[in-house]
């Protein structure tokens, strides 16, 4: 009996905490399922290929999108540290093709996405595009994520799962175990 | 005792009192102060320890990066006064904001209140010591208990790098920079010997006559420099604004000595503008060993550098176009799979930078060196219509950059439909239409400025500054650039507040948003990106007797 009470009053006091930090921390991200119709653009890799988009995202390989630009301050070294931690953490046999996309394609040429992609360690199975500026517009729009002015970027992660088409959207920034969870949570893990 | 004498007695007491209690050395961590400074910059800027591994910390909660990946300074910025993206506030880290304590702005507000004035009302917190320091930056706990957004990292540090790291951000803009006082801020513009009197009128016109309206109008803005936006309050930000002229004569080699006395004499706090009729490297490389910022010098020969920081130019100038050249050349459909491409320059360096754009981009996109040859045209056989017609049949290469200016002409007759030929409109200047109507179907030309028939909508308002100018010499793009660089500056001084510290102010330019301004289809910015038009056009002439440029490419080619 006594035991029992005293775990419930350390349960309450620890859920209080929690609620306590919740206050205080930054507000958690949000999560909801999207259909998006991706646009017919061919854009650039970091290797200078010319890649059409549609194809790339349809092929069947589970798909993480995200926006972000070489010489961005705070949002995207956050972003692409969690892509770099996804990609070490991942199992040997999965499939899932990290994307990025920039939203300074006048800066972003192949050169400065090798060297940034390089300084994250990212391994085969994560690229980076640039493009025409009116593509990248389309791409943005497609995914409800535009922004006119690059310094006002928020930070955002898209899901597809190939079985379904459907997209998952993060809004906000995860930890490696909430990014985690949610790349099981979308059927791609 | 003469006065010289006491002087002297005085200074051999000094002397000996140094001698009996030895000047103390600072020292941090064991070493000088000032080798500490440059191991903790390393570790502000690039993330290394003092042991040249990378730094380790955690972001976000649970995950690891390495210093390698990004740096104090990314998020934090050169200066340490901190930047605002993406809803996100990073909060100032240099010296000067740490040894204040910090009080709520709006002490009243509920905790959503809070979250959506977080930018103009930061957490109130009391002055960092060393040991919070040291605590915040390994637990994300600051001094006033309040738990960190995770977005900012922990770090794993040892106490000596802990030190290291702590002695820099103390010096890091701790002390406001030369050049300015409680009341002017000063600046100053360099022109070189042999600039033309027009140039230099196009140049200073406008810049007097903004230093002037600043002076006369912005007083009513009470302690501040501008009126106020947002939710900066600039208060005591408000300075007079002063501008010298820098004459420079002689050899560039001697421009440096020139600088330097010029800079003893006026401390200033940047350079705007300048000109020059050759290359602007010698006042560059000053700019970068005095830390001097200078903001959009009047030039095309600029240098082209990835890692340095004090100047910021329009574009890259001529090297520029050659680049451009080179990604329009590499994306063309039906190219043979190995090109062959010769470029001809005259002497000089516009011809020698649009070539060296050309190769250094051609060789990144991965074509052969092998087969890019290059041949360097002297004056006298420019000159040699005949000579140069021959020459030119001789060569069977099927793309050729023609980086010569209108005198080549003639002898471009000798080219056919076999060739693609390519031109700088920036060397030909005022003879870009003039290129014979034989050749038009199959020479592109590259053409660093917006479309012309867009044009007139964005210069017209460059004409606001320059009232008392008898002449106007619009092709030359001056007094146009001029608008454009106090433009960026009004919004840089605005956004520099008052913490003004030279790398402030080329932080907070760097965080600007793109602008569409005169001569430049866009002119766009980021942290250490410091060539502001990243585009140039292809284009190709319309036949006829007056030919208009038609547009052939994207503004950026990838
Ligand atoms: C990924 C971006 C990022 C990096 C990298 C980063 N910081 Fe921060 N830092 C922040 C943010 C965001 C805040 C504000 C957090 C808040 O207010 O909750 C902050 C807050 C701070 C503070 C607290 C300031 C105050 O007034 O309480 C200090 C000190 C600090 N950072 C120093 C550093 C140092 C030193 C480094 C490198 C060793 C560093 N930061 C690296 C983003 C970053």
């Amino acid at each position: 009996m006594l035991r029992t009470l005293f775990t419930s009053l350390l349960l309450l006091s620890l859920l209080q905490a929690g609620h306590e930090l919740q206050a205080q921390g930054p507000p958690p991200y949000t999560r909801s399922l999207e259909s998006y119709t991706v646009p017919d653009v061919v854009l650039v890799n970091q290797e200078g290929a010319k890649v059409r988009l549609k194809t790339m995202i349809e092929s069947g390989q589970p798909i993480v999108l995200d926006f972000i630009f070489g010489t961005c301050t705070t949002i995207c070294p956050v972003l692409s540290a969690g892509f770099a931690n996804l990609q070490a953490k991942l199992p040997p046999d999965a499939r899932i093709h990290l994307v990025s996309i920039s939203i300074d394609p006048e800066n972003d040429t192949p050169k400065v996405m090798r060297e940034y992609l390089k300084r994250y360690r990212a391994k085969a199975g994560w690229d980076f595009f640039t493009g025409k500026r009116e593509d990248i517009d389309k791409v943005m729009y497609a995914f409800n994520a535009y922004i006119p002015n690059k310094m006002s970027h928020y930070p955002l992660t898209l899901i597809r799962d190939p079985k379904t088409g459907k997209w998952i959207r993060l809004f906000g920034l995860m930890s490696s175990s909430e990014f985690l969870a949610e790349c099981k949570r979308a059927g791609i893990l | 005792m003469k006065a010289r004498h006491l002087a002297v007695a005085l200074l051999g007491l000094g002397f000996l009192l140094s001698a009996a209690t030895p000047k103390e050395v600072k020292t941090v961590a064991g070493m000088p102060a000032q080798q500490a400074l440059a191991l903790g910059e390393r570790m502000y800027r690039q993330g290394l320890l003092p042991s040249g591994e990378p730094m380790a910390s955690v972001v976000s909660g649970d995950i690891p990066v390495p210093g390698t990946s990004f740096s104090c300074g990314s998020c934090h910025l050169r200066a340490g006064l901190g930047s605002w993206e993406g809803g996100v506030v990073t909060l100032a880290t240099n010296g000067a904001r740490l040894a204040q304590p910090r009080y709520w702005k709006f002490p009243n507000l509920t905790p959503a209140e809070r979250e959506e004035l977080k930018l103009q009302n930061p957490p109130a917190r009391p002055a960092y010591t060393d040991e919070a320091l040291a605590h915040v930056l390994r637990t994300g706990m600051d001094p006033a208990g309040r738990t960190l957004h995770p977005i900012m990292p922990c770090y794993d540090l040892n106490d000596r790098d802990m030190a290291i790291l702590i002695h820099y951000l103390r010096n890091l803009s701790a002390r406001l920079s030369p050049g300015v006082d409680g009341e002017t801020l000063r600046f100053a513009t360099v022109i070189t010997e042999g600039v033309s009197r027009q140039d230099q009128e196009a140049m200073l016109v406008p810049l007097n006559n903004y230093v002037a309206r600043h002076n006369q109008f912005s007083k009513g803005f009470g302690n501040r420099m501008y009126l106020a936006v947002g939710g900066n309050e600039m208060t005591g930000s408000y300075r007079k604004l002063a501008l010298s002229v820098w004459r420079l004569s002689g050899a560039p080699e001697t421009w440096e000595r020139q600088l330097e006395a010029h800079l003893k004499k006026e401390p200033v706090f940047a350079l705007l503008g300048g000109l020059s009729n050759g290359a602007w490297a010698p006042i560059h490389r000053f700019c970068e060993k005095e830390k001097l910022p200078c903001l959009f010098p009047i030039t095309d020969l600029p240098v082209v550098s990835d890692t340095d920081w004090y100047t910021l130019y329009f574009s890259k100038g001529y090297y520029q176009e050659g680049q451009a050249a080179a990604r329009f050349v590499n994306g063309m459909e039906d190219l043979p799979s190995t090109p062959q491409v010769l470029q001809i320059l005259q002497e000089g360096p516009e011809a020698r930078e649009l070539a060296a754009g050309f190769r250094e981009t051609w060789q990144e996109l991965g074509r052969p060196a092998a087969a890019l040859q290059e041949r360097v045209l002297t004056s006298a056989e420019l000159a040699d219509a005949e000579g140069l017609r021959r020459r030119l049949a001789q060569e069977k290469v099927g793309i050729v950059l023609l980086w010569v200016d209108a005198r080549s002409f003639p002898a471009l007759a000798s080219f056919g439909e076999d060739r693609r030929m390519f031109l700088s409109s920036r060397l030909l200047g005022p003879q870009t239409t003039a290129v014979p109507e034989a050749v038009r179907a199959f020479t592109w030309i590259t053409y660093p400025y917006r479309d012309p028939l867009e044009e007139p909508a964005y210069s017209k308002y460059a004409d606001t500054l320059l009232a008392g100018m008898k002449e106007r010499y619009p092709e030359r793009r001056i007094s146009t650039r001029v608008y454009s660089l106090i433009q960026v500056l009004r919004q840089g001084l605005m956004d520099m507040d008052r913490h003004f510290y030279r790398d402030n102010l080329l932080d907070r330019i760097g965080m600007q948003r793109d602008q569409a301004l005169p001569d430049y289809l866009r002119l766009s910015f980021g942290p250490g990106q410091r060539y502001a038009s990243k585009g140039c056009f292809i284009m190709q002439l319309s036949p006829g007797a007056n030919p208009r440029l038609l547009r052939r490419s994207e503004w950026v080619i990838h």
